[in-house]
């Protein structure tokens, strides 16, 4: 007695993951520096982070630029840079103001 | 059944690309849980943020089967569907209904009773920020005294509703406090609430840094802050026994509260009779 359903329109599974918009929000950017600490992954909201070969590894697509990274990274392996630096830019570089 | 960061699955069934505000902590919980309950899951949401940030459209952030349902009535639609499951004989999916503090607690309570009272095999959480952010950060059942919240000028007045004792007198199998800031807690809570056969409740403590008013990457650190303090006791009761998962070490409560904007107007007073009342509950020895 199997029915078919009528079509409707259905997203694709994670097609979120394609555009996202959060990461023009993004005011500083994580740097990696050599962040050892794998725990870091699951504290990140967007999934930015993950484990690749063991390491840490980051997609800066998926980032809005939280800090909470590098605010729970124990060993301070992650810091946050100001995304527009420079003479173009709107943050100040450290030792250029 | 302990868990290693290694053994966790790589992929991402919910959270890539969300449509959250940076540094949400609802979004910290969805990812945590979803690494446990894997592809095979159902899952249905009624308004809220999570409702919001999961996709609008013909997008959606999420990797597994997501109704947005109405408000009041999420538990309801997934003990359809485990009803629709159970007599096609499909065994093997797992059916979550996820929650805010309103969706659980105020306007979803009469369908996450009536659920919990049915037994039915389905996991309900509720993911707490203490507030109804996602219609601008309004009083719920669940904002703690003294708490400033968007339409009150001087702080909660009444106490927050303790919604886990409320759930445990359900007579459930298996009922949980949870908080983002241990995972590997929360995922645990995860796998013994899938090992129950009925109703399991975890309640998850996820603050909201808007609502809140702490800075972003802090949201991590005042969920810490708040088991560590013991207002938030993390805890799990399996078929009647009460057990602490984690021992807090009892850090002044003034260390979570007063860095808060929304505890801005609380008293010297105040914070002495919460600090009062969290030394007599610890010190009672009720574990």
């Amino acid at each position: 007695m199997a029915k078919n359903l009528p079509i409707v329109p259905t997203a694709k599974p994670g097609s979120m993951a394609e555009t996202p918009a959060g990461s023009t929000w993004r005011e500083k950017r994580p740097v990696l520096m050599n962040c050892t600490c794998l725990e870091v992954t699951l504290y990140c909201p967007d999934g930015a982070l993950s484990i690749v070969e063991g390491k840490v590894s980051l997609d800066l697509n998926l980032c809005k630029g939280c800090g909470i990274c590098a605010n729970e990274c124990k060993d301070g392996g992650i810091q946050m840079v100001p995304e527009y630096t420079g003479a173009q830019g709107v943050f100040p570089v450290k030792g250029e103001e | 059944m302990t868990l290693r960061i290694e053994d966790l699955p790589k992929e991402e069934l919910f959270g890539q690309g969300n449509g959250g505000c940076k540094a949400c902590g609802a979004a910290i919980a969805g990812r945590q849980a979803m690494k446990v309950l894997g592809e095979r899951t159902i899952i249905t949401i009624p308004a809220s943020c999570m409702a919001t940030l999961g996709g609008n459209n013909q997008k959606t952030a999420w990797k597994i089967p997501f109704y947005h349902t109405l408000f009041e009535m999420a538990p309801a639609v997934s003990s359809g569907i485990r009803a629709a499951l159970e007599i096609q004989g499909v065994n093997d999916v797992n059916v979550v209904s996820w929650g805010g503090d309103a969706g659980s607690a105020d306007i979803g309570f009469q369908a996450l009773t009536g659920a919990a009272e049915r037994n039915e095999h389905m996991i309900h959480v509720c993911y707490d920020n203490e507030m109804y952010m996602n219609t601008g950060g309004q009083q719920s059942s669940q904002t703690p005294l003294y708490a400033l919240t968007s339409n009150d000028h001087i702080g909660k007045p009444v106490k927050k509703k303790n919604m886990l004792a409320i759930m445990e007198a359900h007579g459930l199998d298996y009922v949980a406090s949870a908080s983002i800031a241990y995972p590997f807690d929360l995922m645990e809570k995860f796998q013994n609430a899938l090992a129950n056969p009925g109703f399991s409740y975890i309640h998850i403590l996820a603050p909201c840094y808007r609502g809140w008013q702490i800075p972003g990457e802090k949201t991590i650190e005042f969920a810490r802050l708040a088991v560590e303090s013991g207002l938030w006791e993390l805890f799990e009761v399996k078929k009647g026994v009460r057990t602490r998962t984690h021992e807090p070490s009892l850090i002044p409560v003034a260390d979570y509260l007063l860095p808060q904007g929304r505890f801005k107007n609380i008293s010297k007073k105040a914070v002495e009779e919460i600090q009062t009342s969290i030394t007599k509950y610890y010190g009672r020895g009720d574990k």
